[in-house]
Parts: structure tokens; sequence; C-alpha cells
């Protein structure tokens, strides 16, 4: 468990999985391996009418950490995250009554992953409900867990590999926690946040 | 009788003492006169004795008065004169007669007064009170009749039950031993199943009544052996499954070359001579019942894990005996045996009972029992409708948000096999190490070599600390080293904090402790020096120069004399030992050469000698040194 950064990468006018071979091939090059796939999914579900104010809860998996389910309650004030057992997802089915799915809106990132030394990168094929959407490329520096600590190193990789798309600053989510210990939870923060940008783009973003 | 002897008694001449004064002198009591001891005595009768047989006869109505006047009277007068209470005694008394005398007078007239006996009042006896008293006489009574028969029946009882009652065998029975009754038999369970054992085998066993003509057969079966037989006959008796009959024991054999090192028997009866004797008591029956079903899960167990294991040297079962490689050149061999038949044979053979190495045959029992307490001893708190098994760690892995690395670590365990194979191993490393710093020690007098075992370890760890000292010398120079004795591998915290790992082969201990033997003279001279005022003027611990070591390097040291005239260089190699030659600066001698021509040049130090260190004086090297030290110096 480390310091994982997610960084949007722009498709310009590539076809998705041409982008994917093309950043494969980058990233191979540097000498890493390719280690099986991996999967974000979120699905959203949000407060029916009798419940009082709106609130969503948007519920996510990540393959990393297999046993856990990840929920994150958006009450419109605040968020509050949550790291339950697997059992939650079947613990949502029961709350159908309060809880409603929002139709179309499963979003999920999914793609080969890859190590090299001790970064861990994934290409990831951002879906919502099944339409192609853009890429996500998660860079994760393992041996540290504070974020103000390794994110100068971080981003150089990241450069290195995307290119110029990558800012200089971190993203807005850890910039306020760069001191803090990083958990997986702000994995699945940083995921939300980009997942909610793509849901709202008519098509796809570049 | 026929000497009577006068003896005379009379007070001690001595009077009382009445006072001590401060110069020691004692002022006695003068002696009473004959009229104080007179009234002294007076006093002491007690004329209350006397009035009271008198008073029951007067008239209780008058005499209070004339008391109560009296001992107003006494009270006032008796500090006045001595006789004084016994004149008012006398006068009272004298009192007393003069109205009986008066009283009797008048009574006997007739005239004015009467005597009359007068009619004592009978005493009212309540009859409710009469029925209570006799209850309670009667129930205390009735109580010591009860304690009699309670413990007459007691008595009965204990003569019933050492007759032999099949009822009540059976319920003993079924105090220590799970039983259920199906249609007309009662059937039990011997297995370990209800401890949490997941063994296929069933452990049944059947209880029937025994027939009275199987007492009859057995006192002519064993004649010598009859006094006992009253005793062993139970009217119950057990039928265990003929799998489950007779004796067996797991054998745990440590074989290098095929020579034993050290064995092991598994047996959960303890040390006691088992035996298959038809005849024996229900429980001792069913106890070896018990333990064959034990040692054949044990082996069971083994077996499977011996076969699923992935070994670099694949394990092998044949038979009854699995055998494993621990290190190289040294099996490990368990081996089940179990007899049925056999109460004549001759049972384990005895010479191995001296290497029975109790430890290894605790960790298999305990390495079982874990495995049952596991299966039943579920790790708390789990939700009620959650899946049982997993370990709480596994749990706490989706709250806790546990990556795939994780989660991928919890899912292995040890099996049985491997954790007895490393104890063994360990138990090997742990008796190399041994022998080879006891080997050491013995060799290497010149540096002391202690080592320390600790008393807490683990089944495959231990540590050892060691400390290399010159005797007499430990205080100026001391090198400890610690070393970590794992299942295949040592691992040595040197002086300096840095830590060699090392492989299971002996010789690299070995090596490593003569290099710090020989680091450890090098570093002690120079130490030494330093307290005799010498200065160290170069030091290397791999020195280039000289033959080629078989292991490690020589190193070496150059000392200089305070105020360096002399110069001694020591050198030391792991194999050929110290070499110390000393040098003069001044050069002693001089003799112009064609090269040297000059005797200024003689200040450059001259040619080193050697020092036969073995014809030196001194108990060890360090000594020497300081004697080859001191001597230099007062040279100078």
């Amino acid at each position: 468990m480390g310091v994982t950064i997610l960084q949007q990468f722009p498709i310009e006018n590539r076809t998705g999985p041409a982008t994917i071979e093309l950043l494969t091939k980058r990233i191979s090059a540097l000498g890493a391996v390719q280690q099986g796939h991996f999967l974000v999914d979120c699905e959203t579900y949000s407060s029916v009418a009798n419940l009082g104010p709106p609130r969503t809860v948007h519920v996510l998996h990540n393959s990393e950490q297999p046993a856990s389910c990840f929920s994150i309650l958006d009450t419109g004030t605040k968020t509050i995250p949550l790291a339950a057992d697997g059992l939650f997802d079947l613990l949502m089915l029961k709350m159908n009554y309060f809880y409603q799915a929002k139709k179309q809106t499963k979003a999920e990132s999914k793609g080969p992953r890859f190590e090299i030394g001790d970064f861990c990168v994934k290409l990831g094929t951002v879906t919502v409900s099944q339409n192609f959407k853009g890429i996500l490329v998660e860079v994760e520096y393992r041996p540290c867990v504070v974020p103000g600590m390794c994110w100068e190193l971080i981003r150089e990789f990241m450069q290195g590999v995307l290119g110029s798309s990558v800012q200089s600053n971190p993203p807005p989510y850890l910039a306020t926690r760069m001191q803090e210990n990083y958990t997986p939870i702000d994995t699945i923060h940083q995921y939300l946040e980009h997942f909610t940008m793509f849901r709202k783009s008519p098509g796809m973003r570049t | 009788m026929a000497y009577s002897v006068n003896i005379s008694v009379e007070a001690p001449i001595e009077n009382q003492i009445q006072e001590i004064t401060y110069d020691g002198q004692e002022i006695y009591q003068s002696p009473l006169t004959v009229s104080e001891s007179l009234a002294k005595y007076a006093q002491k009768i007690d004329f209350s004795k006397t009035a009271d047989i008198v008073e029951p006869k007067k008239e209780p109505g008058d005499i209070p008065d004339d008391k109560s006047d009296t001992d107003s009277k006494d009270s006032i007068q008796s500090s006045l004169w001595p006789w004084d209470t016994v004149r008012n005694k006398l006068h009272s008394a004298l009192q007393e007669v003069c109205v009986l005398a008066d009283v009797l007078a008048i009574a006997k007239e007739k005239r004015y007064m009467v005597l009359d006996p007068v009619p004592q009042e009978p005493v009212e006896t309540k009859s409710i009170v009469q029925i209570y008293a006799r209850k309670k006489a009667l129930a205390g009574a009735a109580s010591v009749l009860l304690t009699g028969v309670e413990r007459l029946k007691t008595s009965q009882n204990e003569v019933v039950r050492n007759k032999t009652d099949f009822h009540f065998e059976l319920l003993r029975l079924r105090q220590n031993w799970r039983l259920k009754k199906a249609s007309n038999s009662i059937i039990g369970d011997l297995s370990y199943r209800t401890a949490g054992s997941k063994f296929t085998q069933t452990g049944m066993f059947e209880v029937t009544k025994a027939e009275d003509d199987d007492k009859t057969n057995s006192p002519p079966n064993s004649p010598s052996a009859s006094g006992s037989t009253p005793k062993n006959s139970s009217a119950l008796r057990v039928t265990v499954p003929s799998e489950l009959q007779g004796v067996a024991y797991i054998e745990v054999l440590c074989q290098k070359d095929q020579e034993d090192l050290c064995s092991a028997n598994i047996n959960l009866l303890g040390s006691g001579p088992p035996t298959s004797n038809p005849d024996v008591h229900w429980q001792q029956k069913l106890e070896a019942a018990q333990n064959v079903l034990f040692c054949k899960e044990l082996f069971n167990q083994l077996a499977k894990e011996a076969v699923q294991l992935q070994a670099p040297i694949p394990h092998m079962v044949v038979g009854n005996q699995i055998m494993a490689t621990v290190l190289p050149g040294i099996q490990l061999i368990i081996g089940l045996c179990h007899s049925t038949t056999g109460d004549k044979k001759p049972p384990v053979p005895a010479p191995s009972k001296s290497d029975h190495d109790h430890v290894l045959e605790h960790s298999l029992h305990q390495l079982l029992r874990e495995v049952h307490h596991k299966n039943t001893h579920h790790p708390f708190p789990h939700p009620s409708t959650g899946p049982l098994g997993p370990s709480k760690k596994r749990y706490l892995a989706g709250p806790m948000a546990a990556d795939r690395y994780e989660l991928l670590e919890m899912t292995k365990s040890e099996t049985l096999l491997e954790q007895i194979i490393k104890q063994a191993q360990h138990f090997f490393m742990r008796m190399r190490t041994e022998y080879v710093l006891d080997t050491i020690a013995k060799e290497v007098k010149d540096p002391l070599i202690t080592s320390h075992w600790n008393t807490l370890n683990s089944p495959t760890q231990s540590c050892v600390k060691i400390n290399i000292s010159t005797h007499g010398y430990d205080a100026v120079f001391r090198t400890p080293l610690v070393i970590h004795v794992g299942e295949k591998s040592l691992k040595c915290i040197c002086r300096v904090g840095k830590v060699m790992h090392m492989s299971y082969e002996p010789q690299e201990l070995r090596d490593l402790i003569f290099c710090h033997i020989n680091q450890h003279q090098i570093l002690a001279v120079q130490a030494l020096a330093k307290t005799m005022g010498w200065q160290f003027l170069a030091n290397s611990s791999h020195l280039g120069l000289g033959s080629v070591e078989p292991l490690g390097n020589a190193s070496s040291c150059m000392l200089a004399s305070p105020n360096g005239d002399r110069l001694i260089a020591v050198r030391c190699e792991p194999q050929a030992g110290v070499q110390v030659s000393v040098a003069h600066s001044p050069r002693s001698d001089f003799f112009p050469s064609r090269l040297v021509t000059e005797r200024k040049w003689e200040h450059l130090g001259g040619q080193f000698r050697d020092v036969r260190l073995e014809k030196m004086e001194g108990r060890n090297f360090l000594h020497k040194m300081e004697l080859l030290m001191a001597s230099l110096t007062s040279n100078s």
C-alpha cells in the first residue's frame, strides 16, 4: 500500500484501445512487467423522496482490495466514506426501498496493470454504462504512505511516461492532505471525482 | 521409719522490707505486737457465715431494720477501733438471739400468736408448654435416630457398590464417555470429533452386559492373578472395533546415514507399558482405543501432508512410514506402529528410550491438538450470519481495506509436517551450533570463548551470546557476538553491528568464530597499548601482504613506545597464529654499507626481528605483549 495518483490521459484523436496500446508500449520500454488486470467500478444510489433531503451513495470496488467494498455517502454538505466487507453489496440490495440505483450510471475503469520497480501503473479504460469515455492512468508508489514526501518523485515518473499532460501540482483532492497518511479510501475518492466528471461530460472527453 | 527427724518450721527472721533507700539501706517493717496480730486474725473471722444459718429462723419483717442500723454504724466506726467489727457482729448476734427468745416465748403462750404452716402455692403448669417441650425432646431423639439410619444406609450402599452392578457401571461410563442408545444396544463414541477432529474414521464402541460364564472362565485362565480378578471383573463389557484394538504409537526417528540420532515415541498413555490384555477394565480399554485413534489420525494427517507438499526433495510415504529430509544427509522418519495381537511381543526397543526427545514428542501432540482446537474455536466476535472458518484477520480485511498481497499472505498456512520438520531442523541447527562452539572453546585456549544460551526460546528459534575475552584482560577488551539460530540458517550479529547470514553448514560458523578470534587478538593488543601508553601507528584488518590465507585475511598493527625509539609489529593470521616483531630506532648497530654510508640514516628504524612468543613468559598472548611492552619501555 502506498500513495496513488490518478491522472487523466488525453486521447486526442486516437481510439481508446490505440491509446492503451501506445501507453503500454511506452511503459514496457521502461521495463515494466504486466501483472494481470485491474477493475474499479462505481455504482450510484440516490435516496427516495420521502427520506428527507436528497442524498447519494456511491458504492465502489477496487480489485486491488478484493475483500472490501467502499462507499461514499454524499449528503450535499459533507461526504462520509466507509470501507466495509464485501457483504455491503447485499446490504445495499436490502435497502432498495430507501436508496435506488440510478439508471445508466455504472462507471468502471479497467485495463492492464504493470509493475515497474516500486511503482505500480494501471492503464484504465473508462466506460460509463458501456460507453467509452476516456483513459485514466493510476500510478502508485508503494514504499511511501505520505503523499507530501513522494509527490515529486511520482510527478517526475508520470511526466516521463505520460508527457506534458501531467500537472506540476498535486491533484486538488490530495493537495489538502499532503502530510497525512494515505489510505485506500483516498484512491476511491480520486476515482469518484474522475467518474463524476466523466459522467457529466456529454461524449468523449479530450 | 526408725529415723524420725525433727523438722522445725519457723518464720524467717527477716521482716518484710518496707522501703529501700537510695543508698541501698533497707528499712524493715517492725514486727506486729501480740495484740496487733490478734486483731489481725480476729478480722479474718467471717461472721456472716454463721449469720446466714441463723437468718431463716427470724421473722423477715424486723431484721432488715436492725441490720441496716448496725451496718451503718459499722461503716462509720470501723476505722476507729480494730475490734469494732467484731463487737458489732457479736452485738447483732445477741440481739437476734434475744428477739428469737422473745418470739418463742410469745408463741409458746399461744394467746397472742399461733404458728401455722404456710401452704405453698402450687406451680401452674400450662399444657401447651408441656406439649412443646415434649415435642422438642422427641425431635431431638428422632434426629439422632435419623442420622443413624443415614449412616447405615450409606454403608449398605457401599456394600452394594462394591458388588458389580451393570447399571451403576453404565452410569460411571456415561460420566466420562459419550453414549447413546440405538434400538437394543448401547453405542458409544470415543472419537475426537467433539474436540474438533475431522478424522473420518469412527470411534464407535458397543457396550454390553457381561455374561456370567465369562467370569467363571477367567479364573482358570490366569490362576496366578485370581486374587485380582474379582476386582477387575465388571458387569460391563465394551467392544471396540478391531482396527482400534491393540497398542499404537508413533515413532519419530532422526537418521543420519542410517545412524539414529534421536527418537521419540508418541503415546497418549504416557510412559506406562501398554497392554492389550482382553481382561482389562473398560476404562483402560477405551483409553487404549482412543490412543490408537489419535495416533492414526496424526499419522493420517502427516501422510496426507507429506504427499501434498512440494518439497525440493520429495517426502516419501511407504507403508506406515513417512520419510522427510530435514537437512542434507539427515532424515526425519515418522512411523506408525500398531500391534493388534502382540501382547507377548516385546514392545519397544529399549535403547531408543535413552534418546527420547520429550520436546519433539510434546510438539507433535501440541500441533494436532491445536488443529483440533482451531476447528472448534472460532475467533470472536463473529456475526451469526457470517461464514465460520476465516481468521479474525480475514474478517477485518474488508473494513481495513487489505490489498491483494495481504490477502494472499492470509491464505498461507503451515501444515503439521512442515512445522515438525522446521522444529527438527532447528533442533539440528542448535545441536550443530552447540557442538561447534564447544569444540572451539576446547581447542582455543588463549582468548576464552564463553557462550550463553538464552533460556527463553521458541521451537524454531533460539539465541546464543558469545563473548571472546582474554583471561585477566576482560576489562581491557572483549568481543561480543550474538548468533540467532533459525531453522536452516544462522544469523550472526557482530561486534560493530554487522549482520552475517550463514547456512546450515557448521564450517561457516567455525570460520566466522576463528576470524573473530583473530580480530579480537589484534584489537585487544591495540587496546592494551593504549593503557600502556604506547602509540598506535598503523592498523590494517585486511593485510594484502604475506602468504594467502585459506580463510579471511591476515591483520596487523604497528605500535611505538612512548618515546618512539621502539617499534612492535603484530601480524595475526587466522591459521598461522600471531607473529610479533620488534625494531629499534635509532638502530643499535650501524654498519656503513654501499647504500647507507652515513651515520645520520641510523634514525630510520632498524630491521624488525621476530619475537619467539612461545619462549616468552606469560599466561597468554596479551600477558606476553604486556610484558614485552613493559620491558621495551623500561629499557629506554
